[in-house]
C-alpha cells in the first residue's frame, strides 16, 4: 500500500518535472517566435501550449506503440513516425527528408565501416578519426 | 374448524374465498414451493392440504389468471400455519358444506356454484391422476374421506360429462364475461386433463381465450395481376419520362401502406414528401445503392442487408419484387449480385422520400455500424476500384436520367451516397435545417469518410498487407478512442451490431466442435 503510494508520488513528481521541462522549452520557443513576428505571448497562452504539447506527446507515444505492435515489431521505427505524421503534409515531407538524410548517413557509415577492416591492417588510428568526422 | 366459517345465506363461498384471497400477497405461482411447504406439515394435514393445494391452485389460477398465486397461498400457509383458519381449511369447509349443484342448472347464484363445482372437479382431476398438476403422491388423496369421494365421484362423473358438453358449446363463443370465461375455460381445461375426453379435440386452448387467426384467402391471381401492372408502368429507366406519373401514384400508394414506425418523425417527414420526384430519387437512390453496394460488396453480408432492412421494408417486399429489379437495371454491374440485394435496395429507393428517412435510419445504422467491418474482405484497392466502376456506368445513364428529371444539378456520385446520411442527420435534429448547413455537413462527412478509408489503407500497408483486415480496423477504433483497454472490439460488436453480423465476427463454437469464424 505504502509502496504503491510512494510509487505514485514518484511518478507524479516525475510528470511534474517533465511538464516543467516542456513548459520551459515552449516558453523559449514562444520567445523566439515573439521576437520574430513582433508579437507578445501571454503567460496563459504559453501554459496552454505547454499543456497541449504534453498531452499530445502522450498520445503520440501511445499511437507509436500501437503502430509498432500493429506491424508486429517491438521497436518503434521511422515508419511508425511517418505514419503518425501523415496528416500534416508539410510535417510529413520534413520528416521524410530528415529520414532520407539519416538513411544516407547510415549508408555512408556502413560503407566506411566496411572499409575499416580493410584499412585497419594498414591504418590503425585513422578509422577512429574518420568515424568521429562522419558523426560530427 | 368447521364452526367459524359457517356459510351465511348472504355470503357465498365464492365471496368468502375472494375475501380470503384478497388478503393474500401476490407472488408468482410456485408449485414446488407450495409442495415443499406442504411437506413440512403433519401427514394428514399435508395430504389434505396437498389435495386442497391442487384445488386451490386450479381455482386460483383460473380465477385470477396468475394474479393471485399458489405462492401467495403457500406464503399465507407458512405464516398462518399456527392459525386454525387457513384458506385451505376454508376450502375444505366449502367442500364439505357447500351444496352440490350443477353449473348447468339455471341458478340465480351461478357463481358460487361454480366454485364448488370447479373445486370438486379439480379434485376429480387429482383423483384420476392424469393432471400435470398432479403432486408426487397421487394415491394419498384418494385415501382421504373415501366415503365422501365415492359419492361425489359418482355424482361428479355424471355431472361432468354434461358439464363438458355444455361447456364445449359455450367455448365456441369468442368473447365471454369473465365469470363465464373462468368457468368455461376451467371446464374445458379440465377436458384436456381427462384421459379420454371425446369433446376435447374441438377445443384448442380456451384457457388463454385464443382467437383463431383470421386468415383471408390470398388471391394469388389478383396479386400477380397487380405485379404485372406495376412492372409495366414502372418499366425501364430509359422510359422513365413516359412513366413518372405512373410511378408517382405508386409512391403514394406505398406511402399509404407505410408502417407507422416513426410517429415522431411525422413533422420532419412532411418536409421530404414535397422534395423529391420519383425519378431523381431513383437516380439518387440508385447511386446511393451503388455506394451501398460498394460498401457491402463481397462481404457476403448481402443477405444481412436484407434482413437488416427487412424490418421496415417488409410491407413493400410483396407488392414490388418487379419494381426493384427494373430499377436495378441502372446499376447493372451489380446485377450479378444476389437478388436479395436487389430486393432490399430496391425497396430502399422506390419508397422515395417519405420512407427514406426511416429506411435511411435503418440503413444508416447498418452502414455506420458496418463501417468498421465492411472493408475487411475487399482490398483497399478494391474499395478504390469499385467507386470508379459504378462511376463509369452511372454517368452513362445519368444524361438520360437528367433529361427526364428536369432542372437538377449533376450530383457527384460520391456525394450521392451521403444523401442518406444527410437525411438521417436532419431527422435526428428534429428541426428544419438550412440547405447550406446540410451542404457543410455533407462536406464534413465526406472528408471524414475519406480520412477513415485512407487510414485503413495506410494501416494495412504499414503491416505489409494488401488487404484490410480486422486488426486495421481495431487500430483505427483504438485511435478514435472507441476501443480502449477496458472496452474491446468484441464488446462494441456486441453492443452495436445486429446479431447476424456478430455471428460473422465473434468466433463462436457450433455443434461438432466447429468454430466459426475460424480463428
Amino acid at each position: 500500500m505504502e509502496e504503491t503510494e510512494a510509487e505514485e508520488q514518484r511518478q507524479f513528481s516525475h510528470r511534474q518535472r517533465l511538464k516543467a521541462a516542456v513548459h520551459y522549452t515552449v516558453g523559449c520557443l514562444c520567445n523566439e517566435v515573439a521576437l520574430d513576428k513582433q508579437v507578445q505571448f501571454n503567460k496563459q497562452t504559453v501554459a496552454a501550449i505547454a499543456e497541449v504539447t504534453f498531452r499530445q506527446c502522450e498520445n503520440f507515444a501511445k499511437d507509436l506503440e500501437m503502430f509498432a505492435r500493429h506491424a508486429k515489431r517491438s521497436t518503434v521505427t521511422t515508419e511508425d513516425v511517418k505514419l503518425l505524421a501523415r496528416r500534416s503534409n508539410s510535417l510529413l515531407k520534413y520528416i521524410t527528408e530528415k529520414n532520407e538524410e539519416i538513411a544516407q548517413l547510415n549508408l555512408e557509415r556502413k560503407a566506411k565501416k566496411k572499409r575499416k577492416p580493410e584499412d585497419e591492417s594498414s591504418h590503425s588510428g585513422e578509422p577512429d578519426a574518420e568515424v568521429v568526422d562522419s558523426e560530427s | 374448524m368447521a364452526g367459524r366459517y359457517s356459510l351465511d345465506p348472504g355470503q357465498t363461498p365464492r365471496t368468502i374465498l375472494r375475501r380470503v384471497l384478497d388478503t393474500v400477497d401476490t407472488r408468482s405461482p410456485r408449485r414446488r414451493r407450495s409442495t415443499q411447504t406442504n411437506a413440512q406439515r403433519t401427514p394428514l394435514q399435508a395430504l389434505s392440504s396437498k389435495r386442497q393445494g391442487s384445488q386451490s391452485k386450479t381455482t386460483v389460477r383460473r380465477h385470477s389468471y396468475g394474479t393471485r398465486s399458489v405462492g401467495g397461498l403457500a406464503h399465507v400457509q407458512a405464516h398462518r400455519r399456527l392459525e386454525e383458519q387457513t384458506p385451505r381449511t376454508l376450502l375444505k369447509n366449502i367442500l364439505l358444506t357447500a351444496p352440490e349443484s350443477s353449473m348447468m342448472m339455471p341458478d340465480s347464484v351461478m357463481k358460487p356454484v361454480q366454485v364448488p363445482e370447479m373445486v370438486e372437479s379439480s379434485r376429480q382431476e387429482s383423483s384420476l391422476g392424469s393432471l400435470e398438476l398432479q403432486l408426487p403422491e397421487p394415491e394419498t388423496p384418494s385415501t382421504l374421506a373415501p366415503g365422501l369421494r365415492a359419492t361425489s365421484k359418482r355424482k361428479q362423473r355424471l355431472r361432468l360429462s354434461i358439464f363438458q358438453q355444455e361447456v364445449n358449446q359455450g367455448v365456441s363463443l369468442a368473447s365471454e364475461p369473465p365469470g363465464n370465461a373462468d368457468a368455461s375455460s376451467l371446464a374445458s381445461s379440465f377436458n384436456l386433463s381427462f384421459v379420454p375426453p371425446p369433446q376435447s379435440q374441438s377445443v384448442k386452448r380456451p384457457g388463454l381465450a385464443r382467437r383463431r387467426p383470421k386468415r383471408q384467402p390470398v388471391d394469388v391471381g389478383a396479386l400477380l395481376q397487380d405485379l404485372k401492372n406495376n412492372s409495366l408502368t414502372s418499366a425501364l429507366p430509359g422510359d422513365n419520362h413516359r412513366s413518372p406519373v405512373a410511378t408517382l401514384p405508386m409512391d403514394e400508394v406505398l406511402e399509404d401502406t407505410q408502417p407507422f414506425s416513426h410517429p415522431s418523425a411525422g413533422g420532419s417527414l412532411s418536409a421530404y414528401r414535397s422534395l423529391p420526384n420519383p425519378s431523381p430519387t431513383g437516380v439518387e437512390g440508385s447511386e446511393g445503392l451503388v455506394r451501398h453496394r460498394m460498401r457491402s460488396a463481397g462481404t457476403g453480408l448481402q443477405h444481412m442487408n436484407r434482413t437488416g432492412l427487412g424490418t421496415i421494408p417488409l410491407p413493400f417486399s410483396e407488392p414490388q419484387p418487379q419494381l426493384p429489379e427494373l430499377r436495378e437495371a441502372v446499376g447493372s454491374q451489380e446485377a450479378v449480385e444476389a437478388k436479395e440485394q436487389e430486393g432490399s435496395s430496391g425497396v430502399e429507393d422506390s419508397p422515395g422520400g417519405p420512407a427514406s428517412p426511416e429506411l435511411s435510419c435503418s440503413t444508416n445504422d447498418l452502414l455506420q455500424a458496418e463501417q468498421p467491418h465492411q472493408f475487411e474482405p475487399p482490398p483497399p484497392s478494391g474499395v478504390a476500384i469499385l467507386p470508379s466502376g459504378p462511376l463509369e456506368s452511372v454517368p452513362a445513364r445519368l444524361p438520360s436520367r437528367t433529361r427526364t428529371a428536369g432542372p437538377r444539378h449533376h450530383q457527384d456520385p460520391y456525394k450521392a451516397g451521403l444523401s442518406h446520411y444527410i437525411k438521417f442527420f436532419s431527422f435526428c435534429t428534429k428541426r428544419p435545417v438550412e440547405k447550406a448547413a446540410l451542404g457543410i455537413v455533407e462536406k464534413c462527412l465526406d472528408k471524414y469518410f475519406q480520412h477513415l478509408c485512407n487510414d485503413l489503407e495506410v494501416f494495412s500497408a504499414h503491416a505489409g498487407r494488401k488487404t484490410v483486415k480486422l486488426e486495421d480496423l481495431e487500430l483505427l477504433l483504438r485511435r478514435q478512442g472507441l476501443v480502449t483497454d477496458q472496452v474491446s472490439l468484441h464488446v462494441l460488436v456486441e453492443r452495436y451490431l445486429p446479431l447476424e453480423y456478430r455471428q460473422l465476427l465473434i468466433p463462436c463454437a457450433f455443434s461438432g466442435n466447429s468454430v466459426f469464424p475460424a480463428q
